[in-house]
């Protein structure tokens, strides 16, 4: 599914002011493409998911998912598979166990219970919680690790064409970190478009074609990953460069063309 | 978020720098002596004194207004019913209805009770940090730790529940937000239906703030926390002479009261 | 002004020494500490690290003798015994304990009020904790934010102020169980820094975390696997194992990680290299 968002604007009230969230956001992600949405804390990436997903109406603008306006009769369907992934697992997870967990977005779908329960194990499989070992447990009995798979299981279940995770990677042990990675690897290899809200630019990097820079609730850079040829940082300086793509500007290589992934440039180096 | 409960308004006036226990001894003397006094002069007296103290405190007149608008219905419907079912010499009647001068007083009378109680509690809360007020009631409830009521481990409980709400309320929406996302409907349907709804929402807070409960008795056990023991503070009450004055006045107006 | 006691028992030998450490959750089927021995010294900066279920929290917890060990031939904080109720209750005073959410260690309305809190706890006079609560807000660059809620501060200024409150108390031994794990990028670098700024003061410090790159600057680096110490030495000598360090899970810098992807495609780069400046360097020389 593809996502394009048109001059959106946002702004809500807080102590009887209001606050401007978002100011003429206008960007595009084709279907099957994936975008990493950067910028500090407070820019804004929680507040445009927000509004992607439906949670939140937007002030002026749109959102075009599919490339079908809010109006068309086939708008509310696209919203239902439009996943969004919140960054507190905990706050997302509330059911007895595991599988009744997971099970609750696709219920509310309106599935048939065979097509919940294949749809709650495939989900579990995917995340790396192998229904037999997990589907029973209590969901606040699990790692912290454990449960943010969890929460993108109850998102997956729900067969999202598009995946909004907002910071996925945050407080997460080296080790499920890893797992997750995989995880968005075989999600996009199947299709289906990802943006991912993050501040680990590594990560953006290993896994997202575009990227969206906000700073307070602007785009200060949009598009294409470009490096300039004098080695300068993301967005005017206010972000720092991928690792892989500073070590192959200082061993003399095309920075453009730097890997994305620590194993593929083992791989071009060994 | 700002939760409206226990609203401060930070300054920095001779009402705001008044002891919270001597405060809190006026505000209520006052408000036992208006339901007690039933002379129009006398209400209109402790009326006047309770405006002239939110005046001096400096506070905007519309935060009061804040205070009280959730009340106004209550009030209206309390006005309203004195006066069309209030006993007393009626001048119009139908059937259990009937309209007389006395309840139309009465009606009066209890809408001003309740206006300058308001406006009293008002003067108390916006000028009191939540901290201090807990703190003046801590204190004033010491003689109920004979009856092995543990005042300050009350108060204390009370200033963390305090400081919480800002939190809760902020993961309460997320909680709702995220269950939205998965196609929760907090806004449609009958009552019973919305209450259902509402369930899986108050189990995630709820195992939340068991844990937090746990994480917070660590941290202050950490930081030398022990129950029972004396406690010293960073910002301690002192009464000064301000404090003698504001309840030697309050006495006085309450006397005069008496006397219209 | 200095956070360290000087005016106990045991001003010399080491400040946490532990023998045959036991402990385990009730209803739990292993082991969270198994026979567990570890000594720190006064003012040495220990890293101590170790995958999640490691026992690494609960050794953070008993230290600080805010957990009962199950057992242990010996275990001592500061001198105080802590298989003991009453030695536990001391080594809360001189073993302060930073923990990984920044939330849930904020009591008070306000962040001055909530730095002063062991203070108060301690019974101090008004006007020393004053002074010394002045002094920790100016440390952690807290000063300008002393009355602000704890529900308006990011991540970062929550855990410093939750740092400044638990070193209001002079302590000799800070024991911070992953201090940065739920911090953002900024929040990380604050509480780094003020880390940092603890140094080479007589602190003693055990930083418990599952970042190599945390790890990096300790004097030396325990390494803990199922409830047992596997590596007690120089950072660097782990770092060179590489099979230890797949197995233990932790969290490398991306230098780090290529260098170990080299070295399992039979490309051994000397040092390790942390930065990206040791690696290339790395790279140049071997290359």
């Amino acid at each position: 599914m593809s996502l394009a968002c048109e001059a959106v604007a946002f702004s809500y009230e807080e102590a009887r002011e209001k606050l401007t969230a978002l100011r003429d956001v206008t960007f595009s992600v084709p279907a099957g493409g994936s975008l990493a949405l950067l910028g500090a804390s407070g820019a804004g990436k929680s507040t445009l998911l927000q509004v992607v997903k439906g949670l939140d109406e937007v002030e002026s603008g749109a959102v075009l998912l599919d490339g079908l306006a809010p109006g068309h009769s086939g708008y509310a369907l696209a919203r239902r598979q439009t996943g969004l992934v919140f960054q507190s697992a905990e706050l997302q997870l509330f059911a007895a166990s595991a599988r009744e967990d997971v099970a609750f977005g696709p219920r509310r779908l309106g599935w048939d219970e065979a097509r919940v329960a294949e749809a709650v194990d495939e989900a579990l499989d995917l995340v790396g919680l192998p229904p037999a070992l997990f589907a029973e447990r209590h969901p606040y009995a699990l790692s912290g690790g454990e449960r943010r798979r969890l929460a993108l299981a109850g998102v997956l279940a729900m067969k999202p064409r598009l995946l909004l995770l907002d910071e996925p990677f945050v407080s997460l042990d080296p080790r499920t970190r890893q797992d997750l990675v995989m995880v968005l690897e075989r999600l996009r290899a199947s299709g289906v478009t990802v943006v991912l809200a993050t501040h680990d630019i590594d990560l953006a990097w290993a896994l997202c074609d575009e990227h969206l820079v906000l700073e307070r609730g602007e785009v200060a850079a949009a598009g294409a990953w470009d490096f300039g040829p004098s080695g300068g940082l993301l967005a005017g300086g206010r972000l720092r460069e991928p690792f892989l793509v500073q070590l192959w500007r200082r061993l003399g290589r095309d920075a453009a063309s730097a890997p994305r992934t620590v194993a593929a440039a083992a791989e071009a180096l060994a | 978020m700002r939760a409206a409960i226990a609203q401060y308004y930070p300054g920095t006036s001779v009402i705001h720098r008044l002891d919270p226990r001597a405060k809190f001894v006026a505000v209520s003397a006052l408000g036992v002596a208006l339901f007690v006094r039933t002379s129009f002069l006398a209400l209109g007296l402790y009326a006047a004194a309770a405006l002239v103290a939110y005046l001096l405190s400096g506070v905007p007149a519309v935060w009061f207004w804040r205070a009280f608008r959730p009340l106004l219905w209550l009030v209206g419907l309390t006005f309203v019913f004195q006066v069309l079912f209030a006993p007393g010499e009626a001048f119009f009647s139908l059937g259990p209805i009937h309209l007389s001068w006395q309840g139309i007083q009465t009606a009066a009378y209890l809408t001003l009770r309740l206006v300058v109680l308001v406006l009293a509690g008002s003067v108390l809360t916006l000028t009191t940090p939540p901290i201090a007020l807990t703190d003046g009631l801590a204190w004033l409830g010491r003689p109920l730790r004979r009856l092995k009521v543990p005042t300050d481990e009350l108060a204390l409980m009370v200033t963390i529940a305090l400081r919480f709400i800002p939190t809760l309320l902020v993961e309460l929406e997320t909680i709702m937000r995220a269950q939205r996302a998965r196609g929760a409907d907090f806004s449609s349907g009958g009552l019973l239906t919305r209450a259902r709804a509402l369930v899986p929402v108050l189990v995630p807070l709820f195992v939340l703030s068991f844990r937090r409960a746990d994480d917070l008795a660590m941290a202050m056990e950490a930081r030398c926390y022990r129950p029972g023991v004396v406690r010293t503070r960073l910002h301690p009450l002192r009464a000064r002479a301000a404090d003698a004055l504001l309840l030697a006045l309050t006495a006085g107006v309450i006397v005069a009261g008496t006397l219209l | 002004m200095s956070d360290v006691r000087a005016d106990t028992p045991n001003a010399v030998g080491p400040v946490l020494s532990v023998a045959g450490l036991q402990f385990r959750y009730p209803g739990a089927v292993d082991d969270a500490l198994a026979g567990l021995d570890l000594r720190v010294a006064a003012g040495e900066f220990v890293a101590l690290v170790g995958a999640n279920g490691s026992g690494k929290s609960t050794l953070a917890r008993i230290l600080g003798g805010l957990e009962r060990p199950g057992g242990a031939a010996h275990a001592a904080a500061c001198g105080h015994d802590l298989l003991t109720e009453a030695g536990r209750l001391a080594a809360r005073r001189d073993v302060g304990v930073l923990f990984q959410d920044p939330e849930n260690q904020l009591v008070a309305q306000c962040v001055e009020e909530d730095v002063a809190f062991g203070l108060e706890n301690l019974a101090w006079p008004t006007a020393r904790i004053r002074e010394r609560v002045d002094g920790m807000l100016a440390r952690f660059w807290l000063t300008e934010l002393r009355r602000r809620e704890p529900h308006l501060l990011s991540g970062g200024q929550k855990q410093r102020t939750a740092l400044a409150g638990v070193l209001a108390v002079p302590r000799r031994v800070l024991v911070l169980d992953e201090p940065t794990a739920m911090l953002d990028p900024a929040g990380r670098r604050e509480v780094l820094e003020a880390v940092d700024g603890l140094r080479h003061e007589g602190l003693a410090v055990v930083y418990v975390t599952q970042e190599m790159d945390e790890a990096a600057g300790a004097d030396r680096v325990v390494a803990l696997e199922r409830g047992v110490v596997t590596y007690d030495g120089p950072v660097r000598g782990l770092f060179g194992d590489h099979e230890r360090l797949r197995r233990l899970g932790l969290g490398l810098p991306p230098a780090g990680e290529l260098a170990l992807a080299l070295g399992e495609r039979g490309r051994e780069l000397p040092g390790p290299p942390l930065t990206l400046d040791e690696l290339v360097l790395g790279l140049e020389q071997v290359g």
